[in-house]
């Protein structure tokens, strides 16, 4: 008698950032054991649906977040780094910087030993440049990871949404058929020998 | 008995139905043309900016005051502005021109110049076509009372 694990359950009852598995429905028995209970276990399961896909909404706001920020954290690592290169008492550096939307103005860069970085919530902190780049390259590499992460917890997700469904369609079905065989033993009993056939 | 400006149609003449589809293209025309208002207003105010900044930045006086200049969204390096004369300005398109601040006060002073009158003549619009709008409503609303008055 298979018990619930099969294909798409593994033995822990949550992934690793906490998200509990569907149960997945072998036999409907082993839930419901009479038709009132079937309207029951239907309503939890579309609410346990709901909960997973409120979860895949938030996680894909979150993901996509990240996949701005990534390409910036990028970009002023790649900076820094290349301030770092012409550091040692050369010419200052002339660059245009962005004053307004359309507008930009020309500026001299000394080669400078610190560089101020904006952390967000007006917060602005000046760093020497080697500690700049790893705090650049940590950040970097976090939010990396955070979007693998949240990635497989989309996956995830979705496979636990489509497992609940499955099983609302099993339990459903369980039911009709339920009813059918009751309307037919039904039928049977009192009309005796009159064939009662179901509508569907 | 009310017929529009530009399309000399006698409305009383089309039935409820035509007007209910006459009624939601005017209104979805109407949402167009005052989000279009919308973003050239920004445009504009924008460009006003612009004209700011370079006469409150760009003067004599910060020629050599220290600056942090951004390097990127989150990075500031310290340096000092290299010419408090010259600006690049975005002309659209991928170019950047080089003015001196006074071709380029002149150059957004023009664009605010321009985006005004673009306003002006959207409001226009916008207006008469409000007007429409609220002529075919009224229209309607008759049809409607009297069709339930006779039914």
């Amino acid at each position: 008698m298979a018990t619930s694990v099969t294909g798409g359950s593994k033995d822990a009852p949550t992934n690793p950032r906490g998200i509990p598995y569907a149960p997945f429905v072998d036999k409907v028995e082993d839930y419901v054991t009479s038709r009132t209970e079937v309207e029951a276990t239907l309503k939890s399961f579309q609410e346990m649906i709901s909960k997973y896909q409120f979860m895949e909404v938030n996680t894909q706001r979150r993901a996509a977040g990240l996949k701005d920020k990534i390409p910036d954290i990028q970009k002023t690592l790649d900076t820094v780094r290349f301030l770092k290169t012409r550091k040692p008492g050369s010419e200052p550096t002339e660059t245009t910087f962005e004053l307004n939307d359309t507008l930009f103005a020309k500026a001299l860069v000394p080669p400078t030993e610190e560089v101020y970085l904006w952390l967000g919530a007006n917060v602005m902190l000046a760093y020497p440049i080697p500690e700049a780049e790893q705090l650049l390259d940590a950040k970097l590499s976090t939010a990396k990871l955070s979007l693998t992460n949240c990635e497989e917890d989309l996956d995830f997700l979705r496979e636990q949404i489509t497992t609940l469904e499955v099983a609302t369609a099993r339990v459903y079905n369980w039911d009709v058929a339920q009813r059918r065989k009751e309307r037919a033993e039904h039928g049977g009993s009192i009309t005796g020998g009159k064939p009662a056939s179901p509508n569907g | 008995m009310a017929s529009t400006q530009g399309q000399q149609i006698e409305l009383t003449s089309l039935t409820a139905q035509q007007l209910t589809q006459l009624k939601k293209q005017l209104d979805t025309e109407l949402e167009h043309l005052t989000t279009s208002f919308q973003s050239l207003r920004t445009a504009q105010s924008k460009f006003r900016d612009c004209l700011k900044s370079i006469s409150t930045g760009l003067n004599a006086k910060t020629a050599d005051k220290p600056l942090l200049v951004p390097l990127t969204s989150s990075l500031y390096v310290p340096g000092t502005l290299a010419s408090s004369t010259h600006v690049l300005v975005d002309v659209g398109t991928g170019f950047f021109i080089e003015k001196s601040t006074a071709d380029a006060s002149d150059f957004y002073t023009r664009k605010i110049g321009d985006l005004g009158e673009s306003l002006k003549d959207l409001e226009q619009i916008v207006q008469g076509k409000a007007s429409n709008l609220r002529v075919v409503e009224d229209v309607l609303r008759q049809k409607v009372v009297g069709a339930s008055q006779e039914s």
